[in-house]
């Protein structure tokens, strides 16, 4: 109730008249405010509402359970996971897995293999595909956040979401993706079908890199503000919104080889349209998640 | 080629006098015939055969099997079209139907038949023509379907062939056309008898057109003289004839003698069904009339008649009537009855006849005229010119003629003769006879045209004249000298009227007239020239009569009936004797002979005379005066007669076959120069062209022949069936009358039955009767049982109701039994009452006496105690004030107690009150507490998470680490030299210690321990080579002293916690043992200053000091065992890290239990 005193009247009208986002900075805010933070609301919010940039990393950090919600525990919670940070990072040199040439993306990856406990025996065996994603991921993830001991954390946790918590998801989201195709353009799907494209559809590209390499960071960390919260099921709408928005190039190629190379590397400069309009189409088939409280 | 050698050879077999060679070769050829299926062995019969015509092979291909018939009728097909071997063809073709072979249905849609037809459109060779149309017409009754397609062509060509007849194209011999005419007039038969409409139609049609005009009365017309109306022209239509379904049930002789039955024409009309009647009363009509419709053969069965009566009727001419009735038993009837009608019935008939004699008598005079002797040469001239038919005109065609005529030509030389002779006698009789005359012809045509019959016949009447056999023939050969005479004498005139009167000699008919003529003469006792005149005089007759048109007469008896007529008168006179034994000597013998058996008796010698007298004949005729000549070929003709097994009919077949062979053979052995001087004797037609034509004639007689043959064969079949039916009837009679004998036993049966039926219901009445009698007496014995019954019965219901009445009697009496007994209880009830009260009130009465008695006592007493209380009554208000007062004092002392309890109540309650508040006071600081250590807990979880984390990758870290010792540790040991081992490995050590070092920079102290163990542990469980390498001695000494260290280093805050309580130094005397048994310890005394200790203290402090004091022992244990369980997560389990896999599960347990226990414990304290 006290947020709400301290909330502008007005706000209600702002989003009734289209100005979206104007509020949304306070209600973080407020939201940030509490001690102990209520995740649920952070995660409603970040799925409702895309995320003020200065607070992305903070709010990502709390979902990712980096941080903990409390507020006075963080400097601590966070100097400990600096300590880690650095410790690993000290080993990985001892052992002579990394060097100061090292790029930070790999040092990323190897310190995540150590703490996982997959470090190869040489840093010179092949990179498996899970690592190939880690890095997409990571060198996504080292444009949105600046700290590296953030970036670390954040990748990390990402990551580990990814394979945790949407490990039973992410397998079902092509066939999602087909059905959202076909309520929304059958016809491209049919011509997909024909072309028997839709099994080469870049579904690694899309589903388990997040559309890291795909879309420009600036875009794809508004996606991701949905994945960090907990939905990956924008993954289907952002890769629909694709193809509905390439579907003029789409229907004009035949040859599914081209499909998939094409998709693989779409043009940049309509991504902002893009995911702005998946995230409609999202909230559209999905329905906007509301705070259950 | 070797086969087709084989084949030749065999063929040259077949006709080997040997006969058993002959059947061997004819069964093999059958038998490849049955094994081989393809043309190629047909077609080489069928060429043989035309080359050289052998019986053989034409048994062989007449006798073809299905798969065959159809390369027999390719290939018969393909001669018809050659002009040169049509003939022959034409004649195979009809040798091989007329056996009437399986696949005759097959002709029909043969190409065979078109062509035929064609043939016989196109071709103008009148042999040729006459042979195929007897072939059509032996044909068309057995593919009587295909007139449907045809039709119009066996239309065109009877039209064309018919037109033939009279207008003659060509060069063509007038002795042809007689033949031609012949089988004209049986195609008209045959096409009339099948296609009546269309045929009509087809006349109609045809011969209304002005060209053909001519034709139709000289030729069409007298034919359709010989026919009745056809019963289909008024019931059928032209589509019903052709209708296939009519043609289904007849068979082929069926046909035939449908066709037969339509004919007026006694040669061609059958007599069955009761067409008999008819023909004969037609037949008989003409003869009245004068013949002047019928032709002469009409009356076969008259002139039987006739000829058995005419003996009387000879002698007295006018009561022939009677005469003729006994002798023939079917004739004469009708005959009776006939002839007094037919003068009447037929006098338009008559009329016609007498309108035709002006034109015969042109004939007759010349015939007249002549000499007996002397005929010939006149007469045919005479009849050239009366007649006025051109063709008639070139002497040797109606030579010819008279040979066809045979029929014709006979009754007139006999008849003739005497009727010249005769004219002077009144002429009635002679009309009759006349007609036998005619009759008889019909007779002696008949066989003549049957071949065989008139072969049989010949035998069975020569027989009885056997005697004069040498004499016939001699008769004959007199005959024919003096012909020949009489030729010579005309010759110059007339050359080839010679040929003629032998020609007539040669036909079988003609011989049986010349027969009939001799023994006729003998008798008579005529002269041989006579005799010899008899012959040429028929012969001219007919000329005369016939002309060229008709060789069976049908034309004839318009004109024979004048001639006749003419003639009778004159001859009945003089010649009736040898008309007599004539007519005698044919008639009886033939009837039988011809219908029945005939056959059996003299066949031999029928033949030999046959031979005897037709060979000398044909040797007369082609070569005059060679007699050795003729001896020669008799016996040649009686070898051939001789075969046993052969039938009459193959006999005559062969007879005429090879007559005219052996005719050839005379005439190539004939030196031409003699011949050319015989022919130029004779009148000097060029050899060869009469030899042709006399071969050609025989050809077509023996295609007539064979086509009658035909015909009688129908008939034949005809007759087994009738036969069949007859015998059949018969049976069917048998058998009725059989039926009818059991019907009547039945009937006798029937009787008896029904006398034993009435006796039995007679009998039953009479049981009827008893049988009422007795019931109606048992009815009266039942009525009167009835009756007593009845009466018993109403005494019984009267004896009831008396019963009833008496139990209701005795019910009523108990009723009052009961009640006066009730009476009497009560009564003594009452009694006794009464008794009870009366002794109560007498007790009352005294009580009331002894109260009365009290009363009186009491009352002096209460007077007594009166007196005394009014004496007492002034001492009781003093005592009563007093005990007023002492109440009001115990009252107000009350009052003042309960004052003070009230008060007291206020302070109590509002101390309730008070307390109340604090205890709600409490359970919200309770709640408020439990909120904030939840929000502690949390806090710490994930500090503790953080940490965990944290723990963890240092765990990897030392893994990674340890990984990479173990691999640094292979490769030095894979390196050689021990020293250069020992060396590294110590350097290694040092390294290894140093870096620990260097980590602890960063790392907390546990850390560095826990490395400093896990080198030590190093150094202890690596048992072989690090022992051996480094020595128990300063390298143990350095691991123990490393974990003492280590148990130090981890235990610095030990002291506090020994200090905190009593249980720590507990926990210490633990720790003192090997550190790593008792990790716990290690971890918890340090915690108890953590500052989670410190805020549970103050966060209790501030809440509440009071209980605080009083809990503080367990608070501080609770902070403990936070501690332990922080403290063993974060820092406690390092000792045990080498281990491996116990550093996982106590965390999350520990957090577990720390949960549970803190919240059970706040609880505990609170309540």
């Amino acid at each position: 109730m006290t947020e709400d005193s301290q909330r502008n009247f007005r706000s209600v009208y702002y989003e009734k008249v289209g100005f979206r986002g104007v509020e949304e900075k306070k209600s973080l805010e407020i939201l940030l405010k509490d001690d102990r933070l209520d995740i649920e609301k952070l995660c409603t919010f970040s799925q409702r509402f895309p995320l003020p940039s200065m607070y992305r990393a903070l709010v990502w950090k709390v979902l990712l359970g980096i941080l903990p919600p409390h507020h006075e525990s963080h400097t601590q919670v966070m100097m400990y996971r600096k300590g880690q940070y650095s410790d690993v990072l000290h080993a990985l040199k001892v052992v002579r897995f990394v060097s100061d040439a090292t790029p930070q993306v790999e040092v990323y990856l190897r310190m995540y293999q150590l703490e996982s406990g997959k470090l190869p025996r040489s840093p010179s065996f092949p990179l498996k595909p899970e690592d190939e994603v880690f890095l997409a991921i990571a060198k996504a993830m080292e444009e949105m956040v600046e700290d590296s001991v953030d970036c670390y954390w954040i990748t990390r946790c990402f990551v580990n979401q990814l394979n945790n918590k949407y490990r039973d998801s992410l397998p079902q989201l092509p066939k999602a993706f087909e059905q959202y195709l076909n309520l929304e353009d059958s016809r491209l799907l049919s011509h997909l079908k024909m072309c028997s494209a839709m099994s080469r559809l870049p579904y690694d590209l899309w589903f388990k890199r997040c559309f890291a390499g795909c879309l420009p960071e600036s875009s794809l960390q508004r996606v991701w503000d949905k994945v960090v919260s907990g939905s990956c099921k924008i993954l289907v709408f952002v890769a629909v919104e694709i193809l509905l928005t390439f579907k003029l190039k789409v229907m004009a190629l035949n040859n599914s080889e081209k499909i998939t190379k094409f998709l693989e590397n779409i043009p940049q400069d309509s991504s902002d349209a893009i995911v702005s309009k998946a995230i409609d189409l999202w909230h559209k088939h999905c329905g906007t998640p509301v705070h259950s409280a | 080629m070797a086969q087709q050698a084989n084949l030749g050879e065999l063929l040259s077999m077949l006709d080997s006098p040997v006969l058993s060679v002959r059947d061997d070769v004819t069964a093999v050829f059958k038998e490849n015939l049955n094994a081989d299926r393809g043309p190629m062995l047909v077609n080489t019969l069928v060429d043989y055969y035309l080359e050289t015509s052998s019986q053989q092979v034409l048994h062989i291909l007449t006798t073809l099997q299905e798969p065959h018939d159809k390369h027999l009728l390719d290939k018969m097909n393909e001669y018809v079209g050659k002009a040169t071997s049509r003939l022959s063809t034409l004649s195979l073709l009809g040798h091989a139907i007329r056996l009437q072979p399986p696949w005759k249905h097959k002709l029909s849609q043969a190409p065979l038949l078109p062509s035929l037809l064609k043939c016989l459109k196109v071709d103008t060779d009148v042999i040729v023509l006459t042979t195929g149309v007897l072939v059509l017409i032996t044909m068309l009754p057995m593919i009587p379907q295909a007139g449907k397609q045809h039709l119009h062509d066996f239309f065109d060509i009877f039209g064309r062939l018919s037109s033939w007849c009279l207008k003659k194209p060509g060069h063509v011999a007038e002795i042809y056309l007689v033949h031609l005419h012949a089988s004209v007039y049986a195609l008209f038969h045959r096409l009339y008898g099948m296609y009546p409409c269309n045929f009509v139609s087809f006349l109609r049609s045809h011969y209304t057109m002005k060209e053909n005009l001519e034709t139709f009365e000289e030729v069409v017309k007298p034919m359709m003289e010989h026919v009745r109306i056809h019963p289909e022209l008024v019931t059928g239509s032209k589509d019903h004839e052709l209708d296939p379904r009519r043609w289904k049930k007849l068979e082929t002789h069926d046909v035939v003698i449908e066709c037969a039955k339509i004919s007026l024409d006694p040669t061609e009309a059958s007599y069955e069904d009761g067409y008999s009647v008819s023909h004969q009363n037609s037949a008989r009509l003409p003869p009245r009339s004068a013949d002047v419709t019928a032709s002469p053969y009409v009356d076969t069965q008259n002139s039987f008649g006739s000829v058995t009566s005419t003996p009387p009727s000879v002698s007295r001419p006018m009561s022939s009537t009677p005469g003729q009735l006994p002798p023939p038993l079917s004739s004469p009837a009708p005959r009776l009855s006939a002839e007094a009608p037919q003068a009447t019935l037929w006098s338009p008939s008559l009329v016609c006849g007498m309108a035709t004699p002006p034109t015969s008598p042109g004939n007759v005079p010349p015939d007249c005229s002549q000499p007996y002797s002397k005929a010939f040469g006149a007469p045919a001239g005479g009849k050239g010119t009366p007649s006025g038919t051109p063709a008639t005109s070139p002497p040797p065609a109606p030579l010819c003629h008279s040979d066809d005529c045979v029929h014709a030509p006979l009754p007139p030389p006999t008849a003739a003769p005497p009727r010249k002779e005769e004219r002077t006698d009144p002429a009635r009789p002679c009309l009759h006879r006349q007609h036998h005359l005619p009759n008889d012809r019909g007779l002696e045509e008949l066989p003549g045209s049957k071949g065989a019959v008139t072969l049989s016949d010949l035998p069975g009447f020569l027989g009885g004249l056997a005697s004069d056999e040498d004499s016939i023939e001699k008769d004959n050969e007199e005959a024919a000298i003096y012909k020949e005479l009489s030729e010579i004498t005309t010759a110059d005139t007339e050359p080839l009227a010679e040929p003629l009167v032998p020609r007539g000699g040669f036909d079988s008919p003609f011989y049986q007239d010349s027969l009939l003529g001799c023994p006729r003469k003998t008798p008579s006792a005529t002269t041989s020239a006579q005799g010899a005149s008899v012959h040429p005089e028929p012969l001219n007759a007919s000329l005369d009569k016939l002309g060229p048109d008709t060789p069976k007469q049908a034309f004839t008896p318009i004109e024979l009936p004048g001639g006749g007529r003419d003639q009778s008168p004159a001859g009945s006179g003089e010649h009736q004797t040898p008309l007599e034994t004539r007519i005698l000597t044919p008639s009886p013998f033939r009837v039988p002979s011809q219908r029945g058996a005939g056959f059996g008796s003299g066949q031999p010698p029928p033949y030999d005379h046959l031979f005897e007298v037709a060979l000398p004949k044909t040797a007369h005729h082609f070569v005059s005066k060679k007699t050795k000549e003729l001896v020669k070929k008799m016996p040649g003709n009686a070898e051939e007669a001789c075969a046993p097994s052969a039938s009459p009919l193959e006999v005559l077949d062969r007879l005429i076959q090879q007559g005219a062979d052996a005719h050839g053979k005379e005439l190539s052995r004939l030196s031409l120069p003699s011949k050319s001087v015989d022919w130029t004797h004779f009148g000097g037609s060029p050899p060869s062209d009469e030899i042709r034509t006399l071969r050609n004639q025989l050809l077509l007689l023996h295609n007539q022949l064979l086509y009658e043959r035909f015909k009688r064969q129908q008939h034949a079949v005809r007759n087994r069936r009738l036969l069949r039916r007859v015998i059949r009837a018969a049976a069917l009679e048998e058998h009725n009358a059989a039926m009818k004998d059991q019907l009547k036993l039945q009937e006798k049966d029937i009787q008896i039955w029904k006398v034993s039926l009435q006796k039995e219901q007679a009998r039953y009445s009479q049981l009827q009767e008893q049988r009422d009698t007795v019931v109606a007496q048992l009815h009266s014995q039942i009525r009167q049982l009835q009756h007593d019954r009845e009466e018993f019965y109403n005494q019984s219901q009267e004896l009831q109701t008396k019963l009833e009445d008496c139990r209701n009697m005795v019910a009523e009496l108990r009723l009052e039994l009961k009640k006066a007994n009730s009476k009497v209880c009560h009564t003594e009830l009452l009694l006794s009452q009464v008794s009870q009260k009366l002794s109560n009130s007498e007790s009352v009465q005294q009580q009331m006496e002894f109260l009365n008695r009290q009363l009186l006592v009491l009352g002096e007493v209460n007077e007594l105690y009166l007196e005394q209380l009014q004496n007492k009554h002034s001492d009781t208000t003093k005592e009563v004030e007093v005990m007023k007062a002492a109440y009001r004092k115990e009252l107000e002392k009350h009052r003042s107690h309960a004052l003070q309890q009230s008060q007291r109540l206020d302070t109590s309650q509002r101390r309730v009150l008070e307390l109340e508040a604090q205890l709600a006071k409490k359970d919200h600081l309770l709640v408020e507490q439990k909120k904030y250590l939840e929000d502690v807990k949390l806090q710490a979880r994930g500090q503790l998470q953080a940490a965990e984390s944290r723990y963890e990758a240092q765990k990897r870290i030392t893994q990674v680490f340890e990984l990479k010792v173990l691999d640094l540790y292979g490769r030095l040991e894979k390196d050689g030299l021990l020293k250069k081992l020992e060396v590294e490995k110590t350097e290694a050590a040092e390294a290894a210690e140093e870096r620990p070092d260097c980590c602890n920079d960063s790392c907390s102290d546990p850390v560095r321990g826990h490395s400093d163990t896990v080198s030590g542990h190093n150094g202890e469980t690596r048992p072989p080579r690090p022992g051996s390498t480094r020595g128990g001695g300063g390298r143990g000494g350095g691991g123990s002293s490393s974990s003492s260290s280590s148990s130090q280093l981890s235990t610095p805050e030990k002291p506090p916690t020994q200090r905190a309580g009593p249980f720590s130094s507990r926990w210490e005397t633990a720790t003192g043992e090997p550190s790593t048994s008792i990790p716990t310890t290690v971890g918890s005394l340090p915690s108890s200053k953590s500052f989670l200790g410190m805020k549970a203290r103050e966060l209790f402090r501030n809440k509440s000091e009071s209980q605080c004091d009083e809990d503080g022992v367990t608070i501080s244990s609770l902070s403990e065992t936070l501690k332990t369980g922080v403290d063993m997560g974060m820092e406690a389990k390092t000792p045990l890290s080498p281990d491996g896999p116990r550093p996982a599960p106590p965390s999350p347990d520990s957090v577990g239990q720390l949960h549970i226990m803190d919240y059970n414990e706040a609880h505990q304290e609170h309540s």
